[in-house]
C-alpha cells in the first residue's frame, strides 16, 4: 500500500488546524486497553465539507478507539456526522486532519487504489438502501466479495450457501433482489458483509427501512453471526433496539463524540 | 406554480441532462429541416426556372435532339400564329461553372417572356443585328461574376472557349423572376446557335394559344404546318418530364428524411421520456401529497412542450446550416445524373420548417405524455419503487415484439406481395423498419440474459453485471437502443443496396466496354453530345493498331411516351459484343443490323411495361415507325432508359450521318497510351478539343461518378448514425447518473475504479454490440427491399445482391464503438463516483 495522503495534523480539506486536543476517556473506552487489542483508533479527527463560500464542520477532534471482537453503535440525530464517522472508518473519505489507524496501519495515508484494497479485504458493509447489486442474484451477491478477494473457489461457494441457509434464504440463490421483500434483503446484506470473514462490519442505520418484527429478526441475526465469529462492529443508528443490543453505545453531537454506555 | 417550480428546479439542478434532452430535440429537428429544406430548395430552383423559362408560353413545338427546322418558325409567322418564339437553349461552362444560354428572337419575346423580352430591349436592335458575340446579364449574375456591359465573358462549350461581350446587365422584374433566371444570360438565336453548334436549328418554338375555339382553330392551323418528326405539345410538358426525371430520385430523399425523421423522434422521445421517468420517485411523492392525477400529467407535458419548444428553437438554424452543405450534395447528384441543376442558396420553405417545428414539439409532448401517464396513473407507492417500473416496462415488450413481427410480415407483403408502385414500396420498408425497431428491446432482453453467464466467466461479476444491466436498465436505454438499431439498419441496408449497385455496375462496365479507346467530345449532363468532326471515324480507322472502329449517335426523338433518348450503333465486325442481354427473341442481333427492330434498356422496358415482342413507335423525319422490341439489355447510364437502333435505320430515317461517339478496338498487343497518342496526332487539331479515354479510364470516371452520386445518401447514413450516437449518450449518462448509489456500494465493497470502468464500457459496448448484431437481419431485409423492390420500381434497374460479410462486421464495429465512445463520459463519471454515498445520507 502506498502513502499518499495527509500526515497527522495536516490539513488536506477544509477542516481548520486546530492545537492537538488530549484525548478524553469517555470515547477511547477506557486506559485499560491495550494497543494490540485496539483494532480501531482515531485521534483528534477532524472532517468537514465545503458549504456556501465556508466550510461546515461534522466532525471536529474526535477520538475513538474499538477493540477487536466489540460491538460499538453510533447514535445522533441527523445531520451529527454518523455516515461520515463511518465513511471515514470504511476508508471511503480521508479524514482532513487527525490519526485514524485500523489494526495499526495509518488509513488517512492509503491511495485510493490501496484504500479500495483495505475495504475489499477487511470490511463487511450493511447500508439502509442501496444494499444489493440489482443485476447479480442473491447467490451472486454473495459471491461478489469472494470474487473480487480472488476467493471463489468450490470451498467458498460452499460457504456462501452455509450462509445463505443461515439467513434462512436457501432456496433462493437465483433470485433477483428486486423479487425479495425489504427484511430478505437485509438479510442477504447481512450475509454478504460476513462471506468474506472480514475484521470490521459496518452497518448504516441496517434496520432503518424495516418493520419493528422484520427489524427484530434481521438484528438478531446480525448480532449472533457477528459473535459466532468474534467479529468487530461499528454501527450508526437511530434505533434504540440496535443500540442496546451493541457492547457499546457513543453519541455523536456537534462533530464530537461522548461515551453513552459501556458493556 | 409551487409544480412548475418544483420541476424547473429539476432542470436546474441537472443542467446537463436538461441541455442533452435539448440537444435531442435540436438534432432531430435539424436533421429533418436538413433533408427537408434541401429538398425544396431544390425542387424550388427548378420550379422557379422551369416557369420563367415558360413564361406565358401554352404550347411549344420540338423534334428531339435533332431540333426544328429554323423555317418553320418563319412559316408560322407568316401563317400569323403569334406569339410565337424560337429558342435555342444550352448550357455553356462559365467563369464560376455552369450558365444557360436562352437563344431566343429579340423582337418576339414580348408577349412571352416578359422578363427576356426586356433583357433584349436593353441592346439596341442595330447591335443584335450586326453583332453574334453579345449577351444579357441578369444584375445578381452580373454582381457574382464581377462583370459590367462591356466587360468581355468567357465561357467554353465541348471543350473550346468563346469569347462574348456583356452588351447589357438588366434587372429582373421580380425576386421570382429573377431566382428562375439565375445562371441565365441572354443571346439572339443566331448566337447560341453558333456557341452551341445548332446551326440552323431550333430546339423548339414557344406559342402562346388562347383557350376556346380560336385557340383550337390555331392549333389545328399549326398542326398542319409540322414537318414529320415535330410535335407540338403543352408548354408545361418538358418541365413536367424533367420533373418527372428527377422524381424517383427525390422520393428517395424523401424517404431518407423520413427516416431521418423515424430517428430523430425516437432521439426526442429518448431524451424527453428520460427527463420524467427520472422524477417518478418525485411525481410518486407528489401524488402521496395529494397533487391529483391530472394535474401533475399536464405539468409534465408542459415541461416536455417547453424543452421541445427549446430544442426546436436551437434546431431550426442548425438544420438551415446542415441544409446549405446537403443542399450542394443534391445538386450536384442531379447534375451527375439528370441535367445540369444549379442552386445557389438554401430557400427558407415554410412548409419544411413548419413540419421540422411541429415534429420537435409534438415529439416532445408525446413523449413527456406516457411516461407522465404512466407515471401518475400508478398507485404513489408504485411510482416510488424503480423495480415497478422496470416490471411494467419488461411486460410491454413482448406485446411490442408480436406487434414488430405482424408489422414486419405486412411489409414484407408490401414489398414482395404485390406489384404495387415506389410509394407502397417505401410503405414496406417503414413496416419492415419500424417492426424490426419494436422488436428490438425483446432481443435485447434476450441477448442480454444469454450472454450473462459468457460474460461472467469471461470478466466476472462485472461481466455478468454489465450484460444483465443492459437488459435491467430497458425502460431508460431501450429507446436509445432501438433508434441505434434503426440507424445501423439503415447503414447495413443502403451501404450493401450501394455495393450490390456498384457491384452490377462494375460487372456491366466490365461486359461492355469491349473497345480499348472512347472518343467524344465533351458535354453537359443531359445534353446531347457535341457532333464529332466529319469522317473522323474513317481516318481513325487508318491509324495503325486500329482493328476496327464503332460509331454512335445519341440524340432526344419524339415517341409514343414522349420524349425519349435514342441510340443509333454501328459496332461494324465487333457486332453484338458489349451488349449485356437481359432478354433477346430469335435471330435479335441480325435483324437488329437489318433495321427490323429495336433493343430497348432493363429501365425503359420496366417504365414503359415492355418485353421482347411489343412495339415502341418512335416518330422520325420520316414518319411514324412502330419498332418491333428484339432484346432487353442491362444498361445504366440513364434511369429513364434508352432505345438503340441500328446506324442503318438511324441514317435512313433521319438523314444525319453525325457521330458523337466513337469506339476504338485495337489488335492484340497494342498498347493503349500508345494508341492514344497515334490517334490524337491522327485527329489533327481537333484534338485538343476531344477526349481519348481507355476502357480502364471510362470505368474508373463510371465509378467515380456514381460513388459521387452516393455521398448525399452516406451523408445522411451518417447523420441519422450521430444522432443515434447522441441519443445513448444522453441515456448512458442519465443512467450511469442514476446508477451512482449502486456504483457507490460496489466502490464500498471493493470494486477499484478500473473495474467500474470496465463495468460501464462493457455495459455500453453490450448495448452497442447487441445493437449492431440486431441490425443484420432487418438491415439485410432493407437491402433486398432496396436492390430488388424500390430501386426496380424507381429505376428499372435490377441489381445483384451483394453482401459482403465486411460490411455487416464494420456494421457491429460502427455500433459497438458508437455506444463505446458515447459510453466514455458517463463511464468517467461513474468511476468517479465517491464511495461513500452508499451511505443514504449523513445521520
Amino acid at each position: 500500500m502506498s502513502a499518499t495522503s495527509p500526515t497527522d495534523g495536516q490539513a488536506a480539506g477544509p477542516c481548520p488546524t486546530k492545537g492537538r486536543q488530549p484525548p478524553r476517556s469517555p470515547a477511547q473506552g477506557g486506559a485499560e486497553r491495550s494497543a494490540q487489542d485496539l483494532l480501531i483508533q482515531l485521534q483528534g479527527v477532524c472532517k468537514g465539507y465545503p458549504e456556501g463560500g465556508g466550510v461546515r464542520l461534522v466532525l471536529e477532534d474526535l477520538d475513538l478507539a474499538i477493540r477487536r471482537g466489540e460491538s460499538v453503535a453510533v447514535i445522533g440525530p441527523s445531520g451529527s456526522g454518523k455516515s461520515t464517522l463511518l465513511n471515514l472508518i470504511g476508508a471511503m473519505e480521508a479524514p482532513d486532519r487527525g490519526a485514524l489507524r485500523f489494526d495499526g496501519m495509518d488509513l488517512a495515508r492509503l491511495d485510493e487504489t490501496a484504500r479500495t484494497l483495505f475495504r475489499r479485504r477487511h470490511l463487511g458493509f450493511i447500508f439502509q438502501q442501496l444494499n444489493l447489486v440489482p443485476t447479480l442474484t442473491v447467490l451472486e451477491n454473495l459471491l461478489l466479495p469472494l470474487e473480487l478477494n480472488g476467493a471463489l473457489d468450490r470451498d467458498g461457494r460452499r460457504h456462501a450457501r452455509a450462509l445463505l441457509e443461515r439467513v434462512g434464504l436457501q432456496g433462493r440463490e437465483g433470485t433477483f433482489p428486486e423479487h425479495l421483500s425489504g427484511g430478505e434483503r437485509q438479510r442477504v446484506a447481512v450475509a454478504r458483509a460476513l462471506v468474506h470473514g472480514p475484521g470490521l462490519l459496518l452497518a448504516d442505520e441496517p434496520t432503518g427501512s424495516l418493520d419493528r418484527e422484520t427489524a427484530r429478526t434481521v438484528l438478531g441475526l446480525f448480532n449472533e453471526l457477528r459473535r459466532e465469529r468474534g467479529m468487530t462492529a461499528l454501527i450508526a443508528t437511530h434505533a434504540s433496539e440496535v443500540a442496546a443490543a451493541a457492547d457499546r453505545v457513543v453519541a455523536l453531537q456537534g462533530g464530537r463524540l461522548d461515551e453513552v454506555s459501556a458493556a | 406554480m409551487i409544480l412548475a417550480r418544483a420541476g424547473w428546479r429539476h432542470h436546474l439542478r441537472h443542467p446537463w441532462q436538461a441541455a442533452l434532452a435539448i440537444l435531442g430535440v435540436a438534432l432531430g429537428v435539424a436533421v429533418v429541416v436538413a433533408v427537408e429544406l434541401a429538398n425544396a430548395s431544390s425542387e424550388r430552383a427548378f420550379t422557379r426556372s422551369a416557369e420563367a423559362l415558360t413564361g406565358q408560353a401554352t404550347h411549344r413545338i420540338t423534334a428531339g435532339t435533332a431540333g426544328v427546322e429554323e423555317s418553320l418558325y418563319t412559316r408560322l409567322r407568316h401563317a400569323g400564329i403569334r406569339p410565337s418564339t424560337p429558342v435555342v437553349e444550352g448550357h455553356v461552362t462559365g467563369p464560376d461553372g455552369p450558365l444557360r444560354v436562352l437563344g431566343i428572337d429579340p423582337w418576339a419575346e414580348s408577349g412571352v417572356r416578359e422578363a427576356v423580352a426586356g433583357a433584349a430591349r436593353a441592346v439596341d436592335a442595330a447591335l443584335w443585328l450586326d453583332r453574334d458575340d453579345l449577351v444579357v446579364l441578369f444584375r445578381d449574375d452580373a454582381r457574382r461574376l464581377g462583370v459590367t456591359e462591356g466587360d468581355p465573358l468567357a465561357v467554353e462549350v465541348a471543350g473550346r472557349e468563346h469569347r462574348l461581350e456583356v452588351a447589357a446587365v438588366v434587372e429582373a422584374p421580380d425576386r421570382l423572376t429573377a431566382e428562375g433566371l439565375r445562371d441565365t444570360v441572354v443571346v439572339d438565336v443566331a448566337t447560341a446557335q453558333e456557341l452551341l453548334d445548332r446551326l440552323g436549328r431550333l430546339d423548339r418554338i414557344d406559342l402562346v394559344i388562347p383557350e376556346g375555339a380560336a385557340g383550337a382553330v390555331r392549333l389545328a392551323r399549326v398542326q398542319e404546318l409540322l414537318p414529320d418528326g415535330a410535335v407540338i405539345g403543352e408548354a408545361q410538358e418538358g418541365a413536367a418530364a424533367l420533373d418527372e426525371m428527377t422524381a424517383a430520385f427525390r422520393l428517395n430523399l424523401t424517404a431518407f428524411s423520413l427516416l431521418a425523421l423515424l430517428v430523430g423522434a425516437l432521439l426526442i422521445y429518448n431524451a424527453i421520456s428520460f427527463s420524467v421517468v427520472q422524477r417518478r420517485a418525485l411525481i410518486g411523492r407528489l401524488r402521496a401529497l395529494g397533487v391529483g392525477r391530472g394535474r401533475l400529467f399536464r405539468a409534465v407535458v408542459t415541461e416536455g412542450v417547453v424543452l421541445g419548444i427549446a430544442g426546436t428553437l436551437a434546431g431550426l438554424p442548425l438544420g438551415y446550416l446542415l441544409a446549405d452543405g446537403l443542399l450542394e450534395l443534391v445538386t450536384r447528384t442531379i447534375t451527375d445524373l439528370y441535367f445540369v441543376h444549379n442552386v445557389r442558396e438554401v430557400a427558407l420553405a415554410p412548409t419544411a420548417l413548419f413540419m421540422a417545428a411541429a415534429l420537435g414539439v409534438v415529439a416532445a409532448a408525446l413523449a413527456a405524455a406516457a411516461p407522465a401517464w404512466e407515471a401518475a396513473s400508478v398507485a404513489p407507492r408504485t411510482a416510488l419503487d424503480r423495480a415497478t417500473l422496470e416490471g411494467r416496462a419488461r411486460r410491454w415488450v413482448r406485446p411490442l415484439a408480436g406487434g414488430g413481427l405482424l408489422l414486419g410480415a405486412a411489409g414484407v407483403g408490401l414489398l414482395w406481395g404485390g406489384s404495387g408502385g415506389l410509394v407502397v414500396g417505401f410503405g414496406g420498408v417503414f413496416a419492415l423498419l419500424v417492426g424490426a425497431a419494436l422488436l428490438v428491446p425483446w432481443a435485447v432482453g434476450g441477448l442480454a440474459d444469454a450472454l450473462a453467464g459468457p460474460a461472467g466467466w469471461l470478466l466476472g461479476a462485472p461481466g455478468r453485471m454489465a450484460a444483465r444491466g443492459v437488459a435491467a436498465g430497458l425502460s431508460r436505454s431501450g429507446v436509445a437502443a432501438v433508434a441505434l438499431v434503426v440507424a445501423v439498419t439503415a447503414v447495413i441496408g443502403v451501404t450493401v443496396m450501394i455495393d450490390s449497385f456498384r457491384g452490377s455496375l462494375a460487372t456491366w462496365l466490365d461486359s461492355t466496354l469491349s473497345a480499348d479507346v472512347y472518343v467524344s467530345a465533351p458535354s453537359q449532363t443531359g445534353e446531347p453530345p457535341p457532333e464529332l468532326p466529319p469522317q473522323l471515324h474513317e481516318r481513325l480507322a487508318e491509324v495503325e493498331g486500329v482493328e476496327s472502329v464503332a460509331t454512335s449517335r445519341q440524340l432526344r426523338v419524339p415517341s409514343e411516351f414522349g420524349e425519349i433518348q435514342l441510340r443509333a450503333f454501328d459496332h461494324g465486325p465487333v457486332g453484338d459484343a458489349g451488349m449485356a442481354y437481359k432478354e433477346r427473341g430469335p435471330a435479335a442481333w441480325d435483324r437488329f443490323e437489318r433495321g427490323e427492330g429495336a433493343y430497348i434498356t432493363e429501365p425503359f422496358a420496366a417504365h414503359h411495361n415492355l418485353e421482347v415482342g411489343d412495339r415502341v413507335a418512335i416518330r422520325t423525319p420520316a414518319g411514324e415507325r412502330h419498332l418491333p422490341v428484339l432484346a432487353v439489355v442491362h444498361d445504366y447510364t440513364t434511369s429513364q432508359g434508352a432505345v438503340f437502333v441500328a446506324r442503318g435505320f438511324y441514317d435512313e430515317h433521319w438523314q444525319d450521318d453525325a457521330v458523337d461517339g466513337l469506339a476504338v478496338h485495337a489488335g492484340a498487343g497494342i498498347d493503349t497510351d500508345a494508341l492514344i497518342a497515334a490517334l490524337r496526332e491522327a485527329t489533327g487539331d481537333e484534338a485538343g478539343v476531344l477526349t481519348f479515354r481507355s476502357d480502364a479510364e471510362i470505368r474508373r470516371l463510371s465509378l467515380e461518378v456514381f460513388d459521387r452520386t452516393f455521398a448525399v445518401t452516406r451523408v445522411l447514413q451518417l447523420l441519422a448514425t450521430i444522432v443515434a450516437a447522441v441519443g445513448v449518450f444522453g441515456a448512458l449518462l442519465a443512467l450511469a447518473l442514476e446508477r451512482s448509489g449502486e456504483v457507490a456500494v460496489l466502490r464500498a465493497l471493493g470494486l477499484t475504479p478500473a473495474q467500474v470502468w470496465t463495468l460501464e464500457l462493457a455495459r455500453t459496448g453490450l448495448l452497442g454490440a447487441f445493437a449492431g448484431v440486431l441490425a443484420i437481419v432487418p438491415g439485410l431485409a432493407l437491402a433486398l427491399a432496396l436492390t430488388d423492390v424500390i430501386n426496380q420500381r424507381a429505376f428499372g434497374w435490377s441489381l445483384q445482391f451483394q453482401v459482403d460479410p465486411a460490411v455487416l462486421a464494420q456494421a457491429v464495429a460502427l455500433a459497438t464503438v458508437a455506444a463505446l465512445l458515447a459510453g466514455l463520459y458517463p463511464a468517467y463519471r461513474a468511476a468517479r463516483v465517491p464511495p461513500g454515498e452508499a451511505m443514504r445520507e449523513d445521520g
